[in-house]
């Protein structure tokens, strides 16, 4: 198993850089506008009712958004696990914390697409 | 006149298996604020993933329709939700300032053929992508941009 994540490695990387990056950029506008101002009272909430949550979403570029707000984390929180896991002694376990995190960031991912094409 | 020493001349006769001992985590590491962050830092990763699949969640629902999506925005008051919504801006925010003012000045290529700029004008430069993609992005969630 260990060998299929060496292999995988370049792809991995490439995602938790990518999640790193535009992940954190996306995600603090996010997090600050619907996770925080809008419950809070601080944005009205008809600013995002869904008509217009809708046709925000749905056009090719809200898409791609989206995809991007959703997946890019879950790699970044993915490998970030792992390593986690092998700094506290994991190096054992390592194989199967890999397999295990990258198959839930992949499985998300797919339902993410699924979740932006029906929109 | 000295000569220089072979680069293997103390290699052991035989290749043989590391006899390093695998890296083990200090047992002081709380005390050590280095590793501390370096920690955390890897400990943001539980945050990304679990604010993935709420966003995941929030477009689940605007796909359902406007009754689930009413539903959703209105749990969002919820105080759990609340705390995990700070929680994940002060993990965006450690993130952000860490990769982007701290690692990501030190790791440019050397030796291509991009000029290496000083770090505090790459520090500079991705801050003010950063604050300005989240004041538009910001912006146009809130209303006050965009149709």
């Amino acid at each position: 198993m260990k060998h299929l994540l060496l292999k995988l490695e370049p792809i991995i990387w490439l995602l938790f850089g990518a999640g790193l990056s535009v992940g954190t950029m996306l995600l603090t506008g996010f997090v600050l506008v619907v996770g925080l101002a809008i419950p809070m009272g601080l944005v009205p909430s008809d600013a995002l009712d869904y008509e217009r949550a809708h046709a925000l979403a749905s056009n090719g570029f809200g898409r791609l958004v989206l995809l991007g707000l959703i997946a890019l984390p879950l790699w970044k929180g993915a490998h970030h696990v792992r390593s986690l896991s092998v700094d506290f002694n994991g190096g054992d376990r390592d194989g199967a914390v890999g397999v295990l995190v990258y198959t839930a960031a992949a499985l998300c991912s797919l339902i993410a697409i699924v979740a932006v094409v029906r929109l | 006149m000295t000569r220089a020493a072979h680069p293997e001349a103390m290699a052991p006769p035989k290749k043989g298996p590391t006899r390093t001992a695998p890296p083990r985590m200090p047992g002081s590491w709380w005390g050590a604020p280095r590793i501390r962050t370096y920690l955390l830092f890897g400990a943001t990763g539980v945050v990304y993933f679990l604010a993935g699949t709420v966003v995941l969640h929030l477009v689940w629902a605007l796909g359902k329709g406007p009754d689930a999506w009413a539903t959703v925005m209105a749990s969002l008051s919820h105080p759990l939700y609340l705390v995990f919504h700070a929680l994940t801006l002060i993990s965006v925010l450690f993130v952000g300032i860490r990769a982007f003012g701290t690692m990501m000045p030190k790791m440019q290529p050397r030796g291509g053929p991009l000029p290496v700029l000083a770090p505090g004008l790459v520090r500079g430069l991705i801050y003010s992508a950063w604050a300005a993609l989240t004041l538009v992005f910001s912006l146009i969630l809130a209303g006050k941009i965009g149709s």
